[in-house]
C-alpha cells in the first residue's frame, strides 16, 4: 500500500494585493503555456466565482485546448496589459513561437516557424490561419493577413492561443505553419466603464467601453476606440510618411437563458486610414457581425452553431495591392461527445467570400469578382488507451475554391507519465489552396504583361513530423520544448512561359524542407518576481525541382527567415502598487536579400493610483534610435508612451 | 542535398529518436505538470466543499485533527492541488491531501476524489468507502460517474452535481448553499 504525505502546514500566502496585476504564486502556479493565467488566484475565488470561470475555449475541442498534443503558446490576458502592448501583432510579440516583424507604422509579418515570404520574388507570409472569436480573418485574395486592419482592444482580450504546427485537420486550409486563436471576455467580465487615453511619439490611442446587464441572463458593452500610429523611418532617417488612423467600434451581447445555453452575438465595424509615400491615402473599411449559439447536455455533449459576415475593403496602393472589397459569409456546426474512452468532435463549414477588385494598370485580376466556396467537413477522436496515454486521429475533407477536396489528416499521441512531464507527437497534413493571386493575377511591367497566374497552379503540400514535452521539474519551473521537421512541396515559383519567355507564371516547382526547435520557460524567482526566456532554432533548406527555369536567383523564396530568435522576459509586482515589466528579444539576420540581426529592449512600468485609475509608461524598441526587421521595409524608430486608465 | 535524398520517413524517425533520448535524459522530475485551468479550478472546488459539508460526529479524531483529502486512482491535479492546500484549513482543521493507487478500507479520508481510472478502480473505490462517511466526488465530464458531486461542464465552466441522498445515507450532511449551486440535484433515495 503506498500512502504519500505530501502536504505540510508552511503557509505560503499570496501577499500581493494589487488586485488585477496580483501574480499569483499559490495555485495557479502553472505556466503560461498550460492555460494557467497567473493573476487569478482561484483559492481566493467563492464557489460560485469558480463556477463562472470559463475553462475551455470556444474552439473545435472537446477539452481545453491546452491540453492539446501541440506546440501551443497561451499568452493571457494579464501578460498582454503588462506588456503594454496596444496592437494585435505587438501583443503577439509576446508568444515565443511566432516570428513578428514590422514592416510599416501599421504593417507586420507574423509567421510561424518560417515562412516568412520574400517580397523581392513576390512572396508573401501566407501559410498561418488567424481567428477572432471564431471568425477567419485571412484575406481569400492572397491567404495573408491584413495586420493593418485587425484590431481588439486589448482589455477585451481574455487569451491568444497561439499554436505553431498545422492545425489543418481542425481549422482547415491555410492552418498549415499555425494557428492564432483570439478570444475576447464574455460580456459578463466586462461590467463597468472603462476609459483608456494613450499618448507618445509613435502612437496616441483612445478607447471608451462600456459594459451592462440586462436581467440576470443578458450582458453586453459596446466600445469604440481610436488607434493613431506615427510615421516611421526610411533607412537614411527621414520620414516615411506611413502613418495610420483607425476608428473602431463594436459591441457583445451573451444571454444565457438557461443553464445549457448560451447565444453571443457580436460586431464591430471600422473606417480608417493608411498614409503613403507620394499618394492618396488609402482607405480601410470593414465590418462583422457575428451568432454563436452553445448548448451543452447533461452527458457533456456540445454543440455549437455559428455564423458570421464580415466585410474587408481598401483602396489601391502605389506598389501593393490593387482596390478590394471581399464579402464573406460563414455557416460552421460543431458538436462534440463522449462514447466511452472516445471524446469525439466532428463538425463541418460552408464559406463564400464574394470579392471585387479594381485593377490598377500594373496588378490586375481576371475575372476581377468571384465567389470563392469552400465547405469542410471534419472528424475527430480523442482515445484515452489507459489514463496516461492519448490518442487523437482527426480527418478533414475540405473542397477548395480552385482545386476538388483535399483531405487533412493527423496523427497525435500523448503520453502523460506524471512526475510533472509530458510528451506527445504528431504527424499531420497541410495545404495551402490556390487563391485568385495565384490563379487569376496578370502583372504589368510598364505596358509588358510581365507575370500571370493559371489554372495549372496547385495547393502547396506540407507533411509535418512534431515532438514536444513539457516540464515541471518544481512548481515554480516550468518548461516547453517542441521540435519539427516539415516536408514542403509544391512550393509556388517563378516560370517561364511555355513559349520560353514573358509572361512569366507561377509554378509549383519548388520544394524543401524546415526543422527547428522551440523551446520556452518560466521561472517563479520569488512570488513577485517572474522570469520567462525562450529560444526558436530554424533550419530551412529549399530547392528547385527538375524542370524549373530557377528565377528570382534565390532558393529563400517562401521564407527569408532568420535561423535563431531569442527572448528574455521579466515581470515584477514592486509592492501593491507596482509594476514593472521588461521584454529582451533577438532575432538573427535574413539571409537573403540580408538584413541585419538585431536585439530590442521593450518596457513598461504601471502604477494602480487608486483601484480605479492607473497610470503606466511604455517604451518600444528602447536600445536603437532605429532598427529593421525586414527586408524592404520601414526603420522602426523607438517610441515611449503614457497610458491612464479609468474604471467606473 | 544528399540528405534530401534519405527517405523522409527514416529521417523522421531518427529525429523522433534523437529529441526522445534528449527529453528523457533530462533530470527526473519530481512534482505534477502544469495544469489546463479545468483541472485547476477542479481542484480549488474540492477543497471549497469543504466548509459546506458537515461530517458526522466522530469523522474527526479532534478539533484539530487534519481534514483528509484523498484522491485514488490516477491524479490529475498533479501540485496544483498541493499548493492550492496548501496552509488552509477547514473550521480548524488543516487540510491534507492524500494519494492512493486504489481504495482501502479505513483510509481516513474525508473527501474522495476518484480520478479517471479503469472502471474496476472506481467501482471499488466507491464500494469501498459506501456508508462511511466519506464525500466522494468524480468528474463526469471525464467519463467518471457515481460520486457524491460528480464535475460537469456547462458553457465551458466547470460545475457539478450533487446526489445529497446518496450524501444522506452515508451520514453526511450538505449545506443548502452548496446544493443551491448545482446544476443537478437529487434529493430523494434511489
Amino acid at each position: 500500500m503506498e500512502r504519500k504525505r505530501v502536504t505540510g502546514g508552511g503557509a505560503l500566502r499570496n501577499g500581493s494585493g494589487a488586485g488585477l496585476l496580483a501574480t499569483s504564486l499559490i495555485l495557479a502556479s502553472g505556466p503560461a503555456w498550460a492555460g494557467v493565467p497567473q493573476s487569478i488566484d482561484l483559492s481566493a475565488l467563492s464557489l460560485e466565482e469558480l463556477g463562472g470561470i470559463q475553462v475551455t475555449s470556444v474552439s473545435k475541442r472537446a477539452e481545453p485546448a491546452s491540453e492539446a498534443p501541440s506546440a501551443i503558446y497561451v499568452i493571457t490576458h494579464d501578460e498582454i496589459i503588462r506588456s503594454g502592448a496596444a496592437t494585435l501583432p505587438e501583443i503577439l510579440r509576446l508568444a515565443p513561437n511566432l516570428q513578428v516583424a514590422q514592416t510599416s507604422a501599421n504593417r507586420y509579418v507574423v509567421t510561424a516557424r518560417g515562412m516568412n515570404g520574400n517580397p523581392a520574388v513576390q512572396s508573401f507570409a501566407n501559410k498561418l490561419l488567424v481567428l477572432i472569436d471564431g471568425r477567419s480573418v485571412y484575406t481569400p485574395i492572397f491567404s495573408g493577413v491584413s495586420w493593418d486592419v485587425q484590431d481588439v482592444l486589448p482589455q477585451d482580450i481574455d487569451r491568444i492561443e497561439v499554436i505553431s504546427g498545422p492545425g489543418a485537420t481542425l481549422w482547415g486550409a491555410n492552418a498549415v505553419n499555425g494557428v492564432i486563436n483570439i478570444t475576447t471576455r464574455p460580456a459578463s467580465q466586462t461590467q463597468g466603464g472603462f476609459v483608456e487615453a494613450s499618448a507618445g511619439d509613435q502612437q496616441r490611442s483612445l478607447s471608451v467601453r462600456y459594459g451592462g446587464a440586462m436581467g440576470e441572463n443578458v450582458a453586453y458593452r459596446v466600445y469604440a476606440r481610436t488607434v493613431f500610429q506615427a510615421d516611421t523611418h526610411t533607412l537614411a532617417g527621414t520620414s516615411a510618411h506611413d502613418h495610420a488612423s483607425k476608428p473602431q467600434a463594436g459591441f457583445r451581447l451573451d444571454w444565457t437563458p438557461n443553464i445549457a445555453d448560451s447565444l453571443t452575438i457580436q460586431g464591430d465595424a471600422y473606417d480608417g486610414y493608411n498614409a503613403q509615400a507620394g499618394a492618396p491615402a488609402v482607405p480601410v473599411s470593414g465590418g462583422n457581425v457575428l451568432a454563436r449559439w452553445n448548448r451543452t447536455f447533461a452527458s457533456g455533449a456540445a454543440l455549437q452553431v455559428q455564423t458570421y459576415y464580415d466585410r474587408a475593403a481598401r483602396g489601391a496602393e502605389v506598389n501593393g495591392v490593387a482596390s478590394l472589397t471581399v464579402e464573406t459569409y460563414d455557416f460552421d456546426l460543431q458538436h462534440s461527445f463522449v462514447l466511452g474512452r472516445h471524446e469525439l468532435v466532428w463538425g463541418g463549414g460552408l464559406r463564400n467570400s464574394r470579392y471585387r477588385i479594381e485593377n490598377t494598370a500594373s496588378l490586375q485580376f481576371a475575372p476581377t469578382s468571384r465567389s470563392l466556396r469552400l465547405g469542410n467537413l471534419f472528424v475527430q477522436d480523442s482515445i484515452t488507451l489507459n489514463p496516461d496515454l492519448r490518442l487523437i486521429v482527426g480527418m478533414k475533407v475540405e473542397d477548395d475554391p480552385y482545386v476538388s477536396a483535399v483531405l487533412l489528416p493527423n496523427l497525435r499521441l500523448s503520453w502523460n507519465p506524471g512526475q510533472g512531464v509530458s510528451y506527445w507527437g504528431a504527424i499531420s497534413r497541410a495545404v495551402r489552396s490556390p487563391t485568385p493571386l495565384d490563379r487569376d493575377v496578370r502583372e504589368f511591367l510598364g505596358p509588358t504583361l510581365f507575370l500571370v497566374g493559371g489554372p495549372r497552379f496547385q495547393t502547396e503540400k506540407l507533411t509535418a513530423y512534431e515532438v514536444g514535452t513539457r516540464l515541471q521539474p518544481t512548481s515554480r519551473i516550468a518548461l516547453s520544448v517542441s521540435a519539427f521537421y516539415n516536408r514542403y512541396d509544391d512550393l509556388r515559383s517563378i516560370e517561364l512561359a511555355p513559349t520560353g519567355g514573358l509572361p512569366l507564371q507561377w509554378g509549383n516547382l519548388m520544394t524543401g524542407r524546415t526543422q527547428g526547435i522551440e523551446a520556452w520557460g518560466d521561472f517563479q524567482v520569488t512570488p513577485w518576481w517572474r522570469l520567462s526566456a525562450a529560444a526558436n532554432v530554424l533550419d530551412e533548406k529549399f530547392r528547385f525541382k527538375s524542370g524549373s527555369a530557377q528565377l528570382g536567383g534565390t532558393r529563400r523564396q517562401p521564407g527569408n527567415d532568420p535561423k535563431y530568435q531569442a527572448s528574455l522576459k521579466s515581470a515584477m509586482n514592486l509592492g501593491p502598487a507596482f509594476t514593472l515589466d521588461a521584454a529582451l528579444r533577438y532575432v538573427s539576420a535574413l539571409p537573403d536579400p540580408r538584413s541585419p540581426a538585431y536585439v530590442e529592449l521593450n518596457g513598461r512600468f504601471g502604477w494602480s493610483l487608486t483601484e480605479k485609475v492607473q497610470l503606466s509608461v511604455s517604451g518600444r524598441n528602447l536600445l536603437h534610435d532605429r532598427h529593421r526587421e525586414y527586408v524592404q521595409a520601414s526603420a522602426i524608430p523607438r517610441s515611449v508612451f503614457a497610458t491612464l486608465q479609468w474604471r467606473f | 542535398m544528399a540528405l534530401l535524398r534519405t527517405p523522409s520517413i527514416v529521417k523522421a524517425a531518427v529525429r523522433w529518436l534523437a529529441f526522445a533520448v534528449l527529453c528523457t535524459s533530462l533530470p527526473a522530475v519530481s512534482l505534477a505538470q502544469g495544469l489546463p485551468l479545468e483541472y485547476a479550478v477542479k481542484a480549488a472546488y474540492l477543497y471549497k466543499f469543504a466548509p459546506f459539508v458537515e461530517w458526522p460526529p466522530g469523522a474527526f479524531a479532534s478539533a484539530t485533527s487534519p481534514l483528509n483529502l484523498c484522491v485514488v486512482g490516477a491524479d490529475p491535479f498533479g501540485a496544483a492541488l498541493d499548493s492550492a492546500t496548501r496552509g488552509q484549513q477547514v473550521a480548524g482543521h488543516p487540510v491534507m491531501v492524500w494519494r492512493w493507487a486504489k481504495a482501502e478500507r479505513d483510509m481516513g479520508c474525508h473527501l474522495l476524489f476518484v480520478g479517471p481510472s479503469k472502471a474496476q478502480i472506481v467501482a471499488d473505490a466507491l464500494a469501498t468507502v459506501a456508508g462511511q462517511p466519506v464525500l466522494t466526488v468524480t468528474d463526469r465530464s471525464r467519463g467518471v460517474t457515481g460520486g457524491m458531486i460528480e464535475f460537469v461542464l456547462v458553457n465551458g465552466r466547470v460545475r457539478f452535481d450533487i446526489d445529497a441522498a446518496a450524501a444522506q445515507a452515508s451520514g453526511i450532511a450538505i449545506s443548502s448553499k452548496l446544493l443551491g449551486l448545482a446544476v443537478s440535484l437529487r434529493k430523494e433515495p434511489g
